[in-house]
């Protein structure tokens, strides 16, 4: 099976880079909850795809999640 | 005639040190003349009659004898002559049967390659390969610069060789990369190659893989980097009408709430000095250039790649300017002569205020912590150029001589200070500081770098008025990526590769396209290539296994171990990787093939086509002439837009249009200087140049 966002070998439904960045994703949301005092992860996920710092693979992903909120 | 019957033959490492051991071994009275084309040189010392040839860098490498690039293992190889194995080096038979002809008629033999694994190499292959067996019984003149000085003492003191371990060392290493990589790169460019597809060179190195597995870990990191906000805190107090601003103790403060409370706390209040600490630290001068401390600090100051600087060096070496570049140590010895040396930088303007200076004091220059048994630290030898230096020439023997003069510098006094103000209960703090006494920093003149700030006057119990709290969001920020001399660092705080090789590593990683920019960043063909090997052989491009024959070679250099074991191991390990390798042939000719073509593809587009507009110009090969141009990729759709290319060079895209025609414009690499070009013939800009001239 191939991986949603790119053309590689999928592990679950993503290849292993866009794995590792939504785990990453997954990792920094409650940091950004604690940050705010509470953020939805719809605007989280909006936030972090409209920042300069944020990885290629991460947006990538974001961009996927966004979709599926 | 020497008493044998014969002459001495003096075998040097390239024509420009061949041209200055004649000149200082004759006092200038050597002629030159042609054997089989090669300029050699003749002349008697001391009753006895020498001639000096050279080779021109390696004369010899190794090959399989069959040159078959579909074939693959290859384990059986040897030392040909550069012309015999396809090597662009068309002189290097005739240098070959040139210097066997000179041997025929001396009766003694002189290495005077540079003293290094490289030039042992070069060396006694010559000896061996060339004048028939004779890297056995050759006298070794060991010099560190070509002033005439040096060499008269070096070739005075010259004696049989004890032990041939730099040279074993050298050629077990040249043996093992090309069995590595002509192995690795087979399976990979084998397997790479689509059926219909035409063949596309992939190529895997020894030290090549870990080093290409630094810069895609760092990718992997960069492009899953997801930053966490935070917040700085800053307060800007009043001291008699003046604006002092300090930063809050905790620099990043996690929650946007605690942040505004700060401000909420401060806002209104006043501040109380509680300390004020001043101290005075001493600036050391820092150590004498190792290679890589040269091509660090070239690529900081001048943002020189380290292939480059290492180039320009050995230019500056061969006209005399400097001492062997290519050298670990950091350390000056006092043989070096530094009297002499300085009394002869004084005689060139520029440095003979630092010169004088120097010499009133005791002459004990700064020494870095390693060493290399083989030469000094770099240094200037005191010879003033001849003639002009271009640019980067004149910029690195400006450097190296500075460092130089660095060295013989006292220390710097840096005076800091450091302020902490209590505002309730938050703490904030001024730092800052100054150099007070320039010491060596003079001596290095333009690249020294200092940050100076004014040291506020407040004293202790000081109570400050809050003007302003500013609390400002940040996020983190993702790693940096390596820059080329970033990348030369960490491959040597991993102890892979060499000296003389970790340059070429890294421009081989640019030019297969694994890399791209500046900033080095890997690509998807880089991608592809290491994360195919990790998972189908992890154990090859592991920076454990690279080291580990790294300090294989050195226990041959020290003659502590043979040759020939090292390289049967490292056959072995090798062949069982390859075996894991070829029965995954076809999941690595998917995975990587999907990257090589788009890959090369990324690499040459130029932009859209200006002619059929649906198109995009690219750098296409000629099959008949094998010349580049630039075509269309609608060429078979009808478009027949295209323009020559320079044929030198590496040619990229700047994805800028040009303005008066809008036909792509592109960079080419290879002269001294990158130079931009339309690459339109009929660009109406180039006619209107033309019609001014």
């Amino acid at each position: 099976m191939k991986c949603r966002l790119c053309e590689k070998e999928a592990v679950t439904d993503l290849c292993g880079h866009h794995q590792s960045a939504k785990e990453n994703l997954e990792r920094a949301y409650p940091r950004w909850v604690k940050a705010y005092g509470g953020i939805e992860w719809k605007d989280y996920l909006d936030n972090v795809k409209r920042n300069v710092q944020t990885g290629r693979w991460a947006k990538e992903v974001a961009e996927l999640l966004e979709g599926n909120t | 005639m020497s008493p044998q019957g014969g002459y001495t033959l003096v075998v040097c490492e390239k024509p420009d040190a061949a041209k200055r051991v004649a000149d200082a071994l004759s006092d200038g009275s050597a002629r030159s003349f042609l054997e089989s084309g090669m300029t050699a040189f003749r002349f008697v010392r001391g009753g006895e009659e020498f001639v000096v040839c050279s080779a021109l860098g390696h004369l010899y490498g190794v090959s399989d004898p069959f040159r078959e690039r579909t074939v693959y293992p290859v384990f059986d190889v040897e030392w040909y002559s550069n012309d015999l194995v396809g090597e662009d080096r068309s002189d290097a038979g005739r240098r070959v049967a040139a210097i066997r002809r000179l041997s025929a008629g001396a009766s003694k033999f002189v290495n005077a390659c540079d003293f290094d694994a490289e030039g042992e190499t070069i060396g006694f292959n010559v000896l061996r390969y060339a004048s028939g067996g004779k890297e056995g019984n050759a006298l070794r003149a060991k010099f560190s610069t070509l002033t005439s000085e040096e060499l008269v003492r070096a070739f005075a003191d010259a004696k049989p060789q004890a032990g041939q371990g730099l040279a074993i060392a050298g050629r077990m290493r040249h043996l093992i990369d090309f069995v590595w990589g002509i192995n690795l790169s087979r399976v990979l460019s084998q397997s790479a190659q689509l059926p219909g597809r035409r063949y596309a060179t992939v190529s895997m190195g020894r030290v090549q893989g870990p080093t290409l597995g630094f810069l895609v870990q760092r990718e992997r990191e960069i492009r899953c980097f997801v930053p966490a906000p935070f917040w700085k805190i800053s307060a800007a107090f009043e001291k008699d009408g003046k604006r002092l601003v300090a930063d809050y103790h905790i620099s990043k403060v996690g929650t946007r709430t605690e942040a505004e409370l700060v401000r909420g706390d401060c806002l209104g209040k006043e501040g109380l000095v509680g300390s004020v600490r001043k101290t005075t630290v001493q600036v050391g001068a820092p150590a004498p250039f190792s290679v890589g401390d040269l091509q660090r600090e070239a690529f900081r100051v001048f943002g020189l790649s380290p292939a480059r600087t290492l180039q320009i060096a050995e230019r500056l070496y061969l006209g005399a300017l400097i001492s062997y570049p290519r050298t670990g140590s950091q350390k000056l010895p006092p043989s070096i002569g530094y009297k002499s040396i300085l009394q002869r930088l004084g005689g060139m303007g520029e440095y003979s205020d630092a010169t004088r200076e120097i010499l009133t004091g005791g002459l004990r220059p700064v020494q870095g912590a390693k060493d290399d048994p083989a030469h000094p630290a770099i240094y200037p030898t005191g010879e003033r150029p001849r003639g002009h230096l271009a640019k980067p020439e004149a910029d690195i023997f400006d450097l190296v001589v500075r460092r130089f003069l660095a060295a013989f510098g006292q220390s710097a006094r840096r005076e800091q200070i450091a302020i902490r103000v209590s505002v309730g209960k938050h703490d904030f703090g001024i730092e800052g500081g100054r150099i007070t006494y320039p010491g060596w920093t003079r001596y290095y003149g333009r690249y020294f770098w200092s940050k100076d700030s004014e040291v506020p006057q407040v004293a202790e119990g000081d109570r400050l008025k809050v003007l302003e709290v500013m609390v400002e969001e940040k996020f983190e920020q993702r790693p940096p990526r390596y820059s080329q001399g970033t990348l030369l660092e960490k491959m040597e705080s991993e102890r892979i590769g060499t000296k003389a090789t970790r340059a070429d590593i890294i421009a081989t990683l640019v030019g297969r396209g694994y890399v791209q920019g500046d900033a080095m960043e890997a690509t998807d063909l880089g991608f592809s290539v290491l994360e195919t090997m990790e998972k189908y052989s992890p154990g090859i491009v592991t920076t454990e296994l690279t080291r580990g024959i790294e300090q294989e070679l050195e226990k041959i250099e020290e003659g502590k171990e043979g040759g020939k074991e090292v390289v049967r191991q490292t056959i072995r390990s090798l062949a069982a990787q390859l075996v894991e390798l070829s029965e995954h042939e076809e999941e690595l000719g998917r995975e990587i093939g999907a990257t090589v073509v788009p890959g090369k593809q990324e690499a040459i587009a130029l932009g859209r086509c200006p002619v059929c507009k649906t198109g995009e110009l690219r750098v296409v090969r000629s099959k008949k002439t094998k010349k580049r141009f630039v075509g269309c990729s609608n060429y078979a759709s009808g478009c027949r837009a295209s323009a020559p290319l320079p044929q030198r060079g590496t040619v990229k895209a700047t994805g800028k249009q040009c303005p008066h025609c809008s036909w792509p414009i592109i960079v080419v690499y290879g002269g001294r200087f990158p130079w931009k070009l339309c690459v339109n013939p009929g660009c109406p800009a180039k006619g209107v140049k033309k019609r001014e001239v």
